[in-house]
């Protein structure tokens, strides 16, 4: 046995290497830039983990999200590394500068990207062995990723200033364009790829056309309570996703929860959990549910709204099936749903008169400053003061010290088409999702194209234009009835004395 | 339940209020916003408990409960956003008394409850999972007590006897509450068998309304927490370790301490920098939270003596109506340190 499965067998329990897994590691270990694509679900993470083990020093990991980190960081404690921290906005204050002082006596360290603007904690990573940068979701890095992250843009520059240490930058759904964005950003030029296809073998496909939203409500509960779960289903709002979580468990299809960015932390941990350890058969949800979601043997993914792109859709059918069974994706379509996709995807877009006005706004003869400070006070969602600020800083270099009247005018001017070209991006992602849609050829044939491949083999299991029976999706026997709710004594009982030991106290 | 739970948590500050405060009052008290005006209000109308006990509620939604007690005619909408119940809604809500959790104490507990709740939450599911042998994912992703819980545990030795006394001490506490209260707190823990139940899965587990459930849950909790203070749960009291509630907000506790040196409200917002106002909300504060504080160096007794009969004449505790009364000859600040003493005694 080599070094690599040993240590693989030692510190993860695992006898063999996942498709991607080995390649990428070994790159890793031999000190090359790694861009490393492999589809949701096939253990990313492996890649970074295990090299943590053989190199000296520590592993730096740039993660977009706080849910995400705190999901890694848990599951590599649950493994018995105590070597793990996470730095991100949540964290106590005092804790953080703690922390700080003792950076390098921790293998794995997990910062948001906001974190590393911050010069107390570049200074402090900057004492440390950072062996390997790796940058987790880095599609957030492009600007035409599916959900670009300005803050990332910087992690180049961060990079360099660490001594450029050797980077691996990991996605899951990362076309051609967007991959070539990655390597320039991170300046990791002469990188190896490790481009895994997108499929996964054992989803299938199918769209249902639907002749209203009702029509598609009615059909998705019916899909609903003959699939054999456990599954998840996607809306695009909240409403509806606490709507049909209702009408669901009215119709008795079983155990059903929502969960959505609008719930308080706990209720959503609690929803989390409870889909984990098989309480609830399924969850209804926004796109904020999912990543993070190590679960196994999600039976199937239904969407009730179609994302606005591809990638988004790929990303989150690629939740099921997670196990290698056969696993299904059925997405509902109604006329008006385009509409509504691109309603939410260009809600992040200023429209030409807002840009006006609020350019018009800006104080004259001000600097920089006074400009951010505007972008502040302006009243914009949080996703539009990002973009905003980031097309800002594009043009920034291209502005005089102080705004003239002239440079007012110069400013809309690039700004106004900077967001008219982002918005015609989207169009295009939206047609090309669309298109997808109403599609008459093989969908998954369709689907690994948009991220420039080909498929090799035909799939015995495929799509609905291929030929797809649902039998083998159906549920066999009746779903377990939610285990009764005894005396709150009885639960206590069973919460500290468990099986075994009969309830004599309690009684 | 014909009416939700917040027009009956409404009502009850209403009639408090008798008018004297509009909506956004009510909003402030129950996001516990941490204001001068809100910390009186609290106090003025003996609103304690309701202090910061619905952090996320919003003014659409006192909004539906105000109208739904009008269409009701159970209130009466005076002026501008402000209510008042008829003799209907008095009858009314005399009849629901027994809905006010009689254990909340808002003002006390609402910064040390989450910290808490988290503590005994993970404590719980630890055991659980302890005793059962399995492994298990933290139901609280909180740094600061994801640690203290492990230092609490190390400390501690035996798993089997802390899983004991902790089920012992819940038994007993939870026996001193409803059974239905004790049932949705039981619901809302997370062992090894079973993770917690959300507030909305308990209320449709029960067919009540969620807001009820949720209240009825914080009942439980500040119950605990004032048995933990006072002894009589010793498990819970080293729970509540480092989060025993401060009288004072931190700032004030800062003016407070410069007061016992001898400075002056001036000297004290100079070398601060902050605002004269903001240290005379201090003062206003101390002087409503800290027995034995005088408020002779800043109102003259024949002045104190002025405010008190106005506002005990009026009926009173509009600070415009006192100020008018008395010939504009005291200012605000005296008006609010003497209402704050008042309470004081009052209450106490």
């Amino acid at each position: 046995m080599d070094e690599l499965t040993k240590t693989l067998h030692m510190q993860f329990g695992y006898a063999s290497f996942r498709p991607g897994q080995r390649e990428v590691a070994e790159d890793v270990l031999a000190g090359r830039d790694v861009l490393a694509m492999l589809p949701t679900g096939s253990g990313k993470s492996l890649c970074y983990q295990l090299p943590a083990y053989l190199l000296q020093g520590s592993v730096l990991i740039v993660s977009p999200l706080v849910s995400l980190m705190e999901d890694q960081v848990e599951q590599l404690r649950r493994r018995g590394e105590k070597r793990v921290i996470a730095f991100h906005s949540l964290l106590d204050a005092e804790e953080k500068w703690q922390a700080l002082a003792s950076l390098a006596k921790f293998r794995f360290i997990y910062a948001s990207p906001e974190m590393l603007q911050s010069a107390k904690f570049l200074t402090a990573l900057r004492r440390v062995c950072i062996s390997l940068f790796v940058v987790d979701e880095a599609h957030c890095i492009s600007q035409w990723g599916y959900d670009f992250r300005p803050d990332f843009l910087k992690l180049g520059e961060i990079r360099r200033t660490l001594g450029a240490p050797p980077c691996l930058a990991l996605t899951a759904t990362a076309p051609p364009e967007v991959q070539e964005d990655i390597i320039r950003t991170l300046g990791m030029d002469g990188a190896r790829r490790h481009i895994y296809s997108v499929d996964r073998p054992n989803i299938a496909l199918r769209v249902e056309h639907c002749s209203s939203t009702e029509d598609k409500a009615a059909r998705l509960a019916d899909y609903a309570k003959r699939l054999e779960g456990p599954g998840i289903i996607y809306f695009s709002s909240r409403q509806w996703a606490e709507e049909m979580a209702r009408r669901l468990e009215q119709r008795g299809v079983g155990r059903v929860a929502y969960y959505h960015a609008g719930m308080d932390g706990e209720q959503r941990l609690l929803v989390q959990q409870q889909f984990f350890y098989g309480q609830l058969d399924i969850v209804c949800c926004t796109s904020a549910f999912g990543m993070g979601v190590n679960k196994e043997n999600v039976r199937f993914v239904l969407h009730f709204h179609m994302p606005a792109q591809l990638e988004a859709y790929v990303q989150e059918i690629g939740r099921a099936g997670r196990d290698g069974a056969p696993s299904l994706a059925v997405l509902f379509y109604a006329d008006g749903d385009r509409a509504i996709a691109q309603a939410m995807a260009e809600a992040e877009l200023l429209s030409p008169r807002e840009l006006r006005e609020w350019c018009r706004r800006l104080p004259e003869g001000a600097g920089w400053e006074a400009v951010m400070a505007a972008l502040e006070t302006a009243g914009f969602t949080d996703i539009q003061k990002r973009l905003l600020a980031y097309f800002l800083e594009r043009e920034q270099r291209a502005m005089p010290g102080w705004l003239t009247a002239e440079a007012k005018e110069r400013l809309y001017g690039k700004m106004a088409a900077a967001i008219e070209a982002r918005r015609r991006w989207k169009r295009k992602k939206l047609q090309e999702m669309d298109e997808w849609v109403h599609l008459s050829s093989c969908r998954r044939q369709a689907l690994v194209r948009a991220f420039g491949e080909e498929l090799t083999d035909r799939r015995n299991v495929c799509c609905d234009r291929c030929g797809l029976s649902l039998d083998g999706y159906e549920r066999a026997v009746r779903r377990p009835e939610a285990a009764p709710v005894r005396h709150w004594r009885e639960e206590l009982w069973d919460m500290f004395f468990g099986g075994g030991r009969t309830n004599e106290a309690a009684k | 339940m014909r009416h939700g739970y917040a027009s009956f948590l409404l009502a009850h500050c209403l009639r408090r209020f008798n008018g004297e405060r509009t909506l956004a009052a009510a909003y402030h008290l129950f996001s516990g916003k941490k204001s001068a005006q809100t910390l009186q209000d609290s106090k003025w109308f003996q609103l304690e408990p309701l202090f910061g006990t619905w952090k996320n509620v919003t003014m659409t939604a006192l909004e539906a409960a105000a109208a739904a007690l009008v269409e009701q005619r159970l209130a009466l909408s005076a002026k501008q956003r402000t209510y008042t119940l008829t003799a209907a809604g008095e009858e009314w809500f005399v009849g629901q008394a027994a809905l006010f959790p009689r254990h909340l104490n808002g003002w006390r507990y609402h910064e040390a409850e989450p910290l808490f709740w988290q503590r005994l939450s993970l404590i719980g599911q630890t055991l659980s999972n302890l005793v059962y042998g399995r492994r298990f994912a933290p139901i609280c992703r909180d740094e600061r007590t994801l640690q203290w819980v492990k230092q609490y545990l190390l400390a501690k030795g035996s798993r089997q006897m802390l899983a004991e006394a902790l089920y012992q001490e819940l038994i007993r506490l939870l026996e001193a509450v409803s059974e239905e209260a004790a049932a949705i707190f039981t619901l809302r823990l997370t062992s090894a068998v079973r993770i917690g139940w959300t507030m909305e899965q308990i209320a449709a587990h029960l067919q009540k309304d969620a807001l009820y459930v949720q209240f009825q849950f914080r009942n439980v909790l500040h119950y605990i927490m004032a048995e933990a203070e006072a002894g009589r749960a010793p498990m819970m009291a080293e729970l509540m370790s480092g989060l025993t509630p401060a009288v004072l907000t931190q700032s004030a506790q800062k003016t407070y301490e410069w007061l016992r040196k001898g400075k002056t409200v001036e000297d004290i917002a100079k070398l601060r920098r902050l605002k004269r106002s903001t240290i005379e909300d201090h003062v206003v504060e101390i002087a409503a939270n800290v027995p034995g504080f005088s408020i002779a160096p800043f109102v003259d007794d024949e002045k104190a003596a002025a405010i008190r009969a106005a506002a005990q004449a009026l009926r009173t505790r509009k600070l415009k109506e006192i100020r008018e009364a008395l010939d504009g000859k005291v200012s605000y600040f005296e008006i609010r340190l003497v209402l704050a003493k008042e309470v004081g005694r009052w209450t106490s």
